[in-house]
């Protein structure tokens, strides 16, 4: 029996550095309806975008064809805490795509988890240095603890850390 | 060169049983993730799920396997799926199976769709996709809100005689800035009487409502007074597009997230003020010099130009992040608060504002506000180990 596939999906994001002040994130989605991509350009250090473009070039939910025009309203939202509140309300006042503001969600994602990369560059090999590591890193950012299984209670990352 | 690369596969197969098995796999620079869910057609509903770790960024990340299973059951196509995911399976499992989970569930509602589709053709060849979408099964678009903020006609004063003479107080006045009441902030899990009796028990002198995008009446927060024998006033932190503003003295009820310039507009125009709320917040997730930042450049960012004053006692931030808002609003020499930020009884009063002066009313507390003669404190540590300020 073959197993064809009735449907795929692939959606890549890449960030790249191009200065010292200058990140760029796109994210791409193709998938059997969908071939649509966005750009943002985030300025350091402040991690503003400072500029979104966009296309949607195959059918996708019929809201998204004219979608990209609303992406000038998230420049100068900050990449953070928050910030898919702020990307989902300034979009959904031009446009009911929600495809649109996925791909702008991940775009920030991918900045975010970029500077994540080199910090996670530091973590030391060694398992016991390893659990201090990220030990120190929940205490420093108390708002970690229990937020996912390995900085949950019962953990040894969190052994002796007092709840918040 | 490439500074972080993610990609997420979503495959599809049609198992001819009013199922579905999805296949999704997230591989990027940290991790690298797979996951099979079966989804049922006619429920929409997860019925099984699978996953397994190929990289990771600690020892411990596998212990979120297990709990991926807390996905079974729930329906992929009801209003805030989302958040359920994030909140059932991020939190407890980790937010990269989550945000995979979503990934699969999503591209699962349009295969199902195309599906029908092609189920639909087998009558009618000529049918095209785009006319079978838009007659068939639509999704609810979300809700549209205006492009300028809706203003409701709500009075723009607080009762009060204009211009009390505020009266010292030598022990100062606490005040809790910034707090989140059920069910006016959907996020808070305190019922606003318990937060008030909370405050009194552990001695402020009085508290402000400030819940999301929200307007207190003033007989609503007259009547909390009278039943509490307490001080309350009432503020509002509202969403702009530059972060979150707690706003003083203004009582147009803003919905939508507001342009911080039409904000200031409004704030100026019914004699306000207006504070930055958690400036920092997030912000110093990776190292300052990591991105760059410098206290220095923090205080050139535009939107600071536009506030009255920042919180730089936030109990919701950490302490790098208060201590960097502390550093930029003494650099910019602008006026700081401090405010639990409470969205459960036991915040109440961690952070709050010390004023100099006894404040007798809501336009009394904008007057306060603009003398500028406060200090943020740690209220709790205050009563604890001894005095602190900020900073
Ligand atoms: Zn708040």
């Amino acid at each position: 029996m073959s197993n064809l596939l009735c449907y795929a999906r692939n959606r890549s994001t890449s960030v790249e550095q191009i200065d010292e002040g200058t990140v760029i994130s796109t994210c791409r989605l193709q998938d059997t309806l969908t071939d649509a991509e966005v750009t943002i350009r985030v300025r350091l250090p402040e991690l503003e975008i400072a500029e979104a473009s966009g296309t949607f070039q195959r059918y996708g939910p019929k809201s998204c064809s004219q979608a990209a025009n609303a992406l000038k309203k998230i420049a100068g939202v900050r990449i953070g805490a928050g910030m898919k509140k702020i990307i989902r309300g300034l979009l959904g006042e031009i446009t009911d795509c929600d495809e649109l503001a996925v791909l702008v969600e991940e775009c920030c994602h991918g900045v975010i988890l970029a500077f994540t990369k080199e910090m996670l560059a530091q973590v030391p090999k060694d398992i016991a240095l390893e659990k201090e590591f990220f030990a120190n890193m929940i205490k420093e950012n108390i708002r970690l603890y229990n937020s996912c299984a390995a900085f949950a209670p019962g953990s040894p990352i969190v052994e002796g850390i007092d709840p918040p | 060169m490439l500074k972080f690369q993610r990609t997420k596969l979503v495959d599809i197969v049609n198992n001819g049983d009013n199922t579905i098995t999805v296949h999704g796999i997230l591989d990027d620079h940290i991790y690298h993730i797979e996951i099979d869910l079966v989804i049922g057609c006619d429920n929409l509903s997860i019925q099984a799920i699978q996953g397994k770790w190929l990289r990771s960024e600690n020892t411990e990340c596998r212990r979120a396997i297990p709990f991926i299973e807390r996905a079974v059951g729930i329906k992929i196509d009801e209003e805030g799926f989302s958040q359920r995911i994030n909140k059932y399976v991020g939190r407890k499992s980790c937010p990269h199976f989550a945000n995979l989970i979503i990934e699969c569930c999503d591209a699962a509602e349009d295969a199902i769709q195309v599906m029908g589709y092609e189920a639909a053709r087998v009558e009618n060849p000529g049918l095209r996709f785009e006319g079978f979408s838009s007659a068939g099964k639509s999704a609810a678009p979300p809700q549209k809100s205006s492009n300028r903020p809706v203003s409701l006609p709500v009075e723009q004063r607080e009762a009060g005689v204009k211009g009390t003479p505020l009266q010292r107080d030598e022990r100062g006045y606490y005040v809790d800035l910034h707090m989140h009441s059920y069910p006016a902030s959907q996020c808070s899990t305190a019922n606003i009487d318990d937060l008030i009796v909370e405050a009194k028990t552990i001695g402020l002198d009085a508290v402000c409502l400030t819940d999301h995008n929200h307007v207190w009446s003033l007989n609503d927060v007259e009547d909390l007074k009278q039943k509490h024998g307490f001080q309350v006033f009432r503020g509002n932190e509202i969403t702009t597009d530059q972060g979150d503003m707690l706003v003083f003295g203004m009582y147009q009820d803003v919905k939508g997230i507001i342009n911080l310039g039409d904000l200031r507009e409004l704030v100026e125009a019914a004699g306000g003020f207006m504070i930055a709320a958690h400036p920092f917040r997030g912000f110093l997730v990776f190292n300052t010099s990591q991105i760059g930042m410098t206290v220095e450049k923090a205080m050139q960012r535009p939107v600071f130009q536009q506030v009255d004053a920042m919180e730089v006692l936030n109990g919701k931030v950490t302490r790098p992040e208060n201590d960097f808002a502390a550093q930029v609003a003494a650099g910019m020499k602008l006026p700081a608060t401090g405010g639990s930020d409470a969205h459960a009884i036991s915040d109440v009063g961690r952070y709050v504002t010390c004023f100099r002066q006894r404040i007798e009313n809501g336009e009394d507390l904008v007057t306060a506000l603009k003398q500028g003669d406060y200090k943020p404190k740690m209220y709790h540590k205050f009563r604890q180990q001894g005095e602190h300020d900020a900073g």
